[in-house]
């Protein structure tokens, strides 16, 4: 059974007056971003999205999140139409977006707070969710007070602390070190293993893209479609040495396969972009 | 499974014991020691001076009244209770004025940095009324209420309530977007990303101008009783002035100064409180 299913969606941006840009020889004052974008997702399947920079994979984010109205199509879950945040979708962002006059604990129970569940049910929940991210003894700490993989644990504790059905997560890990990505890569597997809920998991990392997914979805340049969806084929639970191995070597080189042309056309836009304002 | 987990950046920021804001670090504790330490020679010599310089007929006694004796002089007036009562009238006026303004300004600011319809309404005449001095309109205010306790209440208000709208207008602003995002996400209510996301961002900027307020109205409320009073700490310096009881006019002032330094250490320590979830200075200390 499908749980999100995306549909013919296309998401164009209005620049502000005065600015322009050079599509395909014209200026115009408008930008494609997503040019119908087909896409069903598995309930308890985990996807990872890759494309060039600036591919409209965070907008797909948003859209499914219902933060963003698509121009045209639709994302549904379950069947219904999104048309804002949806109470079982969660969203972690690259840049933790911890609120920090709040401890880590309370930071875990905000969105059990702002859904009217009791004090003493969401505090509960909040110490096991922080737990199971090793973050028992570190409840009263403000986030200014933790490294940043700590703050992301925390950030996708909070994500998962009123058990979503999607779980949004744009570029988690992009802003930790690659020991500490490492290590969440990892414990973000062996929670979800446990509650097996459906992932889209937007990175850069063509390693991370296969170590976690159970298909990864290649975009195009934009405006982004989907130019592939590959199946990854690894045996779970997946140890981080899966990663020395002849099948993920394989992979590495497919997915290479199909970003290259993408990478060059979004550069080659990039620079006609910049060349035109200079 | 085996990480080189020992290179990893990843640590975080060790923390000392779970110090309360109002309490000093050590290091700030070493740096005040070494402050005092340097500064208090020139304090002493002021002093000495002062005590010195009438007694030697430099200076006339009339007008400047030996140290010891202005410190005579506040012991009397420490002793007979007069100066609590005055200095009690005085703060007491100062803090009805700046409870009023903080009534007034965190609600109006609020809805000034997050509606810019809103702002541009009231935005200019904010601004005149702003640039117009609480001390040019003292006479407005006697005139249209009275020399009663109005008009000193009045004036602390009107000394108070820019500092604390501007600065909750710009908190209300400066919300990280990010932060709005993720609670919008989260399902988070209109009323609900007021109360538990925008404010609690704003709270910084508003504890900062509160802290301008409340020293704003209480110089303040000084001048109007100068002017117009028959209590509070400002009438007892005009009217020990007048009497030429120069003593009790510098034990008044000395007192205000005093006054000054304690409220300025709370209202730095309640900063300090208020905003502990701020990257703290312990941070840097290995």
């Amino acid at each position: 059974m499908n749980r999100i299913a995306i549909s013919d969606v296309r998401k164009t941006f209005q620049l502000k007056p005065g600015q322009s840009v050079v599509i395909d020889g014209h200026a115009s004052d408008r930008i494609p971003v997503l040019s119908g974008v087909d896409l069903d997702i598995r309930k308890g399947e985990f996807i990872t999205l890759v494309g060039p920079s600036g591919s409209g994979k965070s907008v797909l984010l948003d859209i499914i999140a219902g933060l963003t109205e698509p121009s045209s199509g639709f994302a549904a879950i379950d069947g219904h139409k999104v048309t804002r945040p949806h109470q079982e979708t969660a969203y972690v962002f690259q840049q933790y977006a911890l609120f920090p006059w709040r401890t880590a604990l309370q930071n875990v129970e905000y969105p059990l707070e702002v859904r009217g569940v009791g004090r003493a049910a969401r505090r509960v929940k909040a110490q096991h969710f922080l737990s199971l991210f090793g973050l028992t003894g570190f409840e009263d700490r403000y986030p200014s007070q933790l490294s940043g993989g700590m703050q992301q644990r925390v950030a996708i504790a909070r994500a998962l602390s009123t058990d979503p059905e999607v779980l949004l997560m744009d570029e988690p890990f992009a802003a930790l070190d690659a020991q500490t990505r490492d290590i969440l890569q990892s414990e973000l597997l062996r929670i979800w293993e446990q509650i097996k809920t459906t992932v889209v998991f937007v990175t850069h990392s063509i390693d991370e893209a296969i170590f976690l997914a159970d298909r990864i979805v290649v975009m195009t340049a934009r405006p982004a479609r989907v130019k592939e969806s590959i199946d990854v084929d690894l045996p779970r639970p997946r140890d981080i040495e899966i990663r020395n191995s002849a099948a993920f070597n394989a992979y590495r080189a497919r997915v290479w396969d199909a970003l290259r042309e993408e990478v060059r056309k979004a550069q080659q836009d990039w620079a006609l972009a910049s060349a035109y304002n200079a | 499974m085996t990480l080189a987990t020992d290179k990893s950046t990843d640590v975080p920021p060790r923390l000392w014991w779970n110090r309360p804001a109002f309490l000093p670090s050590p290091s700030t504790l070493r740096q005040a020691i070494h402050t005092i330490g340097l500064g208090l020679p020139a304090l002493l010599v002021l002093a000495l001076l002062w005590e010195v310089a009438p007694r030697l007929g430099w200076i006339n006694a009339i007008f400047f009244p030996p140290l010891s004796q202005v410190l005579a002089a506040l012991g009397d007036m420490i002793a007979s209770g007069l100066l609590a009562r005055h200095i009690g009238i005085s703060l007491e006026r100062a803090a009805v004025g700046f409870l009023l303004a903080v009534v007034v300004a965190i609600p109006l600011g609020l809805l000034m940095g997050r509606y810019s319809l809103f702002e541009k309404l009231s935005d200019f005449l904010v601004q005149t009324l702003r640039n117009t001095s609480q001390f040019a309109l003292l006479p407005v205010f006697i005139l249209v209420l009275g020399i009663g306790e109005a008009s000193k209440i009045a004036i602390t208000f009107y000394a108070a309530v820019f500092f604390l709208l501007i600065n909750t207008i710009v908190g209300v602003k400066s919300v990280d977007p990010l932060h709005i995002k993720a609670a919008r996400s989260m399902g988070t209510s209109d009323w609900d990303l007021f109360r538990k996301v925008i404010l609690p961002s704003a709270v910084p900027s508003i504890v900062a101008g509160a802290r301008l307020g409340v020293k704003s109205s209480l110089f303040s409320v000084i001048a109007a009783e100068m002017l117009a009073a028959q209590s509070g700490i400002g009438y007892l310096i005009q009217n020990a002035s007048l009497m030429l009881e120069t003593d009790r006019m510098y034990a008044g002032i000395l007192t205000l100064t005093v006054i000054g330094f304690l409220l300025n250490y709370a209202l730095v320590a309640f900063e300090a409180q208020a905003t502990r979830w701020r990257a703290s200075e312990d941070k840097g200390l290995a």
